[in-house]
């Protein structure tokens, strides 16, 4: 079954097609979300958020870009709603902590570990996912896509409706942006 | 290997780290809890409430709504309690001189 006929049947409400897009197009979704949220409960939240708006919305989807555009632009717009979220939930669990209740504050996100990271890379990994938190959306996009999806620079531009001079540009931006943010966290924690 | 060599060496790695790294994948039993999801049915109006009040501009507004309100009733209250107090004052004056108006009357009714 090729794009096309699934997204057909897909539109008629197939559960079989269904079935198939969620096996197909799982691990892409997943890996996209982890890479933007850098939590897996979250991410599997994002996953099915996804493809439950997919199921929901494959109408309206009319084939001007490629199915896995479409569906990476979804799971990029979900996975950056739930970080708007996450911040204003963080920041009223700050201010209910003023108040004297500590639970919002105490549930600090944990140091991420990408599970596909090779094991030697792992501390070098975690120290980039640090970064990249203190980078622009626009430019953690086109790196995550590019650098943990492992999509071509064309690609990317495709999925961010932009030029792919637009993308060298977000790319060189973020190299630069996150060598400034790695640079200052090694400056404090390695010794002469 | 001087400090800063050490550091642009690590920056490099960790630019780096990600370049192989294989793609995560979710738990099993995804389409299940899909499923599941959605026979739960969308957010409460509770939950939407919630989520409208807590974004930043609404909560915001209100905060600066409430800030206002409270600024003019303390705004309102000074002002007509200083009348209140000026109109007892020249009461009290009143009373305590007798200022009355004098009337012809009163002339022809003083003994």
């Amino acid at each position: 079954m090729n794009q096309t006929e699934l997204v057909v049947q897909l539109q008629q409400g197939d559960e079989a097609a269904f079935k198939k897009l969620v096996d197909d197009y799982q691990v892409m979704v997943y890996n996209t979300a982890l890479g933007i949220v850098q939590n897996a409960e979250d991410a599997d939240d994002i996953t099915q958020e996804v493809f439950i708006q997919v199921f929901r919305s494959v109408s309206s989807f009319k084939g001007d870009s490629q199915f896995s555009t479409w569906l990476y632009r979804i799971t990029l717009g979900k996975a950056l709603d739930h970080e708007k979220k996450a911040k204003r939930k963080k920041r009223f669990g700050f201010v209910q902590s003023l108040f004297g209740s500590h639970d919002e504050v105490d549930k600090q996100q944990a140091e991420f570990d990408h599970p596909g990271v090779k094991m030697e890379k792992k501390e070098r990994a975690n120290e980039l996912f640090n970064a990249l938190k203190q980078i622009p959306d626009k430019q953690r996009i086109a790196f995550t896509l590019h650098k943990l999806e492992g999509q071509s620079y064309q690609e990317v531009a495709g999925i961010m409706n932009t030029t792919l001079y637009a993308v060298e540009s977000l790319m060189g931006r973020a190299k630069a942006n996150l060598r400034k943010e790695l640079k200052k966290y090694y400056d404090i924690n390695i010794l002469e | 290997m001087n400090k800063q060599d050490n550091i642009n060496k690590l920056i490099e790695e960790a630019l780096n780290s990600v370049d192989d790294a294989q793609r995560a994948e979710p738990r099993p039993f995804l389409l299940t809890r899909i499923h599941a999801r959605m026979n739960k049915g969308t957010e409460s109006v509770w939950e939407k409430a919630s989520w409208f009040i807590s974004r930043p501009a609404v909560a915001f507004t209100g905060l600066c709504m409430i800030v206002l309100l409270n600024v003019m009733v303390v705004m309102f209250n000074k002002t007509s309690d200083s009348t209140t107090v000026a109109e007892q004052t020249v009461q009290t004056q009143a009373d305590e001189f007798s200022y009355t108006v004098a009337t012809i009357y009163d002339n022809d009714n003083t003994p």
